[in-house]
């Protein structure tokens, strides 16, 4: 469904230039959940804004359901951005003067032309509240991020990053800034999701939290190294 | 979409937008409130200036005058009395005009009129103090110094001619106000004799004396003076009188000859009577003419036909004729048909004119009233022009403030604009998100500024009179310079609407930068860190 080939991503320090991936090759199937393992600053963020296409390598392609990310058309790509893709920062970022329902349903707001949204309002809504309930949190709905937890935070965050109902959801350390036993929480929630079928790629340096994965590679020297094969989880064992 | 729902939000969360608001709608109110003040005055000395003269007028430009009018006046009876509905000669010099109860001298502009006819061309009439409240009893002619009588209730009686005129207009009052105002205080006495003193004035000034009613002093002829030559204006726009009707006036007159010379040797000097003051609303005018008949002024100026060295006689000139058009007719036509009359009519003189007169008929010249107040008209709508003019320059400058109250919004967003560029927004969408901010922005200050604007116009009288009260120094509309009662209180429709228009367009303009800027961010760069 997803592939990446032979990522190439510096970033130039002054006159220096840092090559953060060089040559990354991926691929990731429908209703999988891959982990990619890395110390940080190994580039992991790196890649996933490629997946993402919240950023643009400087050599390859990534392919999504056969159709190349990053030779589309500008529109085409923020079409991808909105639809096919969701994705989840480790800080969280919600938009502050917006309320928790408003965060959720601010992507589908953005993928609706102004006319069609006068009668798909209410639906919209619905499905938010929808997506609230699922994330445990259809009692917050009138509040603000800065009133929430970060737990909560996150949750909104999954929330909105699956309105849209995306093929896809990138995760950059959700849980990395929270403790052990939020973060397990939600990483029971990713985990309830891709067992109802979605595809999701998670981006850590904990190995802990790695072994929820169905598959793990590693990011080294730029490059991925291992691939990891699928492990029982000790939690569910 | 989202764009209006989240510059919605953000124009009633974040502080800033007031900054932004508070700037357009000062902007808006200060310039509004130029416009109109400037406008007022201006649109007030228009309407004033066409009450001035008449329609159409027949100039000349040198002091000693021209001749054949009173011909002229017969041709256009004759051949133009579909345009032309009436014409009357008027006649300029300049004087040295004296008070001799006071000793109190001026320079005063000398205007010979025909009193009765003057008045139907134009608004004379209505700027006329005691013609007002004694209809009917101001005329040039010679006449005498009415003086009042104290009756049982130490109330002054006038003459029965005036008190007659005087109740005429009582019975013809209509506003209430006016009438109760008056008999609060019928008139204002002045003590005479001996002659003309201060300690009693208001705004109806007679004299009184022991034996009753009646008339006192010599005939002379009467004299209409500017209201503010001899008069102080209160704060309120009305006028202390210290003189008392029917005063005796000099006026020193220099004749000219037909040749330009001064000729009068000594100087003429015209015994006078003052018998009303006029206000035609402009202070320039106000404060320098006084008005005396026709008829008397031609001759002591020596304007009427003079016996010549050669045996014949001179002809009588005067220095301007007031054409009045009938109702309906076009300006611009009117003074063409004049215009050409006058071509025609002095073709017809043949050799009659002698080389004198061509002289003067040299300087003539047909306006209409437009042309004559023109360059005062201008000078107060270049005036407007230029105030309007740099008031805008210091709302660029607000403009400009607005420009960096979205830029610091843009900084301060950053990471939101990630935020929406990573769930799918689009360059365009952020700027027009920024854009719409601004529009939101710049509605709200137009509305705001019109309405603070406007409540400023309409109360800036009392605004001012509070301001004066705390210190008489922030006066800043004086009446005697201004010839105005108070600051003009008019808001035009199409001016509000037009400077509420031209903000909006303003600050979405300043916007473009900020918010071209927000839609090159990208994603990434703003997301990195927390
Ligand atoms: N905009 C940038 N300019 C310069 N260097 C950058 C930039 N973004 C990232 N880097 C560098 O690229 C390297 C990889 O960064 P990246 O954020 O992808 O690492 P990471 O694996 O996600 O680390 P972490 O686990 O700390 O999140 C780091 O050395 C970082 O300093
Ligand atoms: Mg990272």
């Amino acid at each position: 469904m997803l592939r990446a080939y032979d990522l190439y991503k510096a970033y130039k320090m002054g006159k220096a230039s840092v090559e953060v991936l060089s040559g990354v090759s991926l691929s990731a199937k429908a209703s999988e959940f891959l982990v990619i393992l890395g110390s940080s600053g190994s580039g992991k963020s790196t890649l996933l804004h490629l997946l993402g296409a919240l950023d643009i390598p400087d050599k390859g392609d990534v392919e999504f359901q056969g159709k190349s990310v990053f030779q589309r058309a500008k529109k085409s790509r923020e079409n991808y951005r909105n639809r096919d893709v969701g994705f989840v920062f480790q800080f969280y970022h919600l938009l502050p003067e917006l309320t928790v329902l408003e965060n959720v349903i601010i992507p589908r707001l953005i993928g609706t032309p102004a006319l069609k949204w006068l009668s798909h309002r209410r639906e919209a809504k619905k499905e938010a509240l929808a997506m609230l309930d699922r994330v445990g949190l259809s009692h917050r709905v009138k509040h603000r991020p800065n009133e929430l937890s970060g737990g909560e935070r996150q949750r909104v965050a999954i929330a909105r990053a699956l309105i849209n109902k995306p093929t896809l959801l990138l995760a950059d350390e959700p849980t990395g800034n929270l403790d052990e036993k939020i973060g397990a929480e939600i990483l029971d929630l990713l985990s309830e999701f891709n067992s109802a079928g979605q595809t999701i790629i998670m981006v850590t340096h904990d190995a802990r939290v790695a072994v929820r994965a169905h598959r793990q590679v590693r990011l080294v020297g730029g490059k991925i190294e291992k691939v990891v094969p699928a492990q029982p989880s000790p939690a569910l064992a | 979409m989202y764009k209006w729902f989240l510059a919605w939000r953000y124009l009633h969360t974040k502080l800033i937008a007031f900054f932004g608001i508070a700037s357009v709608s000062l902007c808006v109110a200060m310039v509004l409130v130029v416009m109109s003040v400037m406008g007022g005055f201006l649109d007030t000395i228009r309407e004033r200036s066409r009450g001035l003269h008449s329609e159409i007028l027949l100039e000349t430009s040198s002091l000693q005058g021209f001749p054949f009018y009173g011909e002229f006046q017969e041709y256009l009876a004759d051949h133009h009395a579909d345009t032309v509905s009436m014409t009357t000669p008027v006649i300029y010099t300049y004087g040295i005009f004296r008070v001799p109860a006071t000793k109190y001298t001026r320079p005063a502009r000398v205007v010979g009129m025909r009193l009765n006819e003057y008045t139907q061309l134009n608004d004379f009439k209505q700027g006329l103090h005691y013609e007002h409240y004694f209809p009917g009893t101001t005329h040039l002619g010679p006449q005498r110094m009415p003086v009042g009588g104290i009756d049982a209730n130490q109330r002054l009686v006038l003459p029965k001619d005036l008190e007659a005129a005087n109740a005429r207009w009582r019975e013809s009052e209509t506003d209430v106000e006016k009438k109760k105002n008056y008999e609060a205080n019928p008139y204002e006495m002045a003590i005479y004799p001996p002659y003309v003193t201060t300690p009693i004035y208001g705004e109806r000034v007679y004299a009184f004396g022991d034996d009753g009613p009646g008339y006192v002093g010599p005939k002379n002829s009467g004299v209409i003076i500017g209201c503010d030559m001899l008069n102080e204006r209160r704060d309120d726009g009305d006028f202390d009188r210290f003189l008392a009707r029917g005063a005796d006036i000099a006026v020193t007159l220099m004749p000219i000859s037909p040749g330009g010379n001064v000729t009068g040797e000594p100087p003429v000097r015209l015994p006078l009577r003052y018998v009303d003051d006029s206000r035609t609303g402009i202070y320039e005018i106000d404060d320098l003419c006084i008005y005396v008949d026709f008829d008397m002024l031609q001759h002591k100026l020596a304007m009427d036909p003079q016996a010549l060295a050669d045996g014949g006689m001179s002809r009588a000139r005067i220095n301007q004729m007031l054409i009045g058009l009938h109702d309906g007719t076009d300006l611009e036509t009117g003074k063409a048909v004049v215009s050409a009359a006058w071509e025609k009519f002095l073709d017809s003189l043949g050799n009659k004119p002698s080389l004198m007169d061509v002289n003067m008929l040299n300087h003539t010249s047909v306006m209409t009233w437009e042309d004559m107040q023109r360059p005062f008209i201008q000078a107060v709508e270049k005036e407007k022009v230029l105030v309007t003019l740099l008031f805008s320059l210091i709302s660029l400058v607000a403009m400009a403030l607005v420009g960096c109250v979205f830029y610091m919004i843009v900084e301060k967003k950053t990471r939101d604009i990630g935020i929406l560029k990573a769930i799918g927004a689009s360059a365009r969408g952020v700027a027009g998100l920024f854009v719409a901010y601004a529009l939101a922005v710049g509605i709200c200050g137009a509305i705001l500024g019109t309405g603070l604007g406007v409540v400023f116009v309409w109360n800036i009288n009392d605004i001012q009179s509070f301001l004066a009260s705390l210190n008489p120094q922030l006066r800043v509309w004086s009446p005697e310079v201004y010839s105005f009662d108070k600051i003009p209180e008019i808001v035009k429709t199409w001016d509000a609407i037009g400077v509420a228009v031209v903000a909006v367009l303003a600050s979405v303009a300043g916007s473009i930068i900020p918010a071209t800027i927000a839609g090159r961010i990208w994603p990434v760069k703003a997301l990195r860190y927390e």
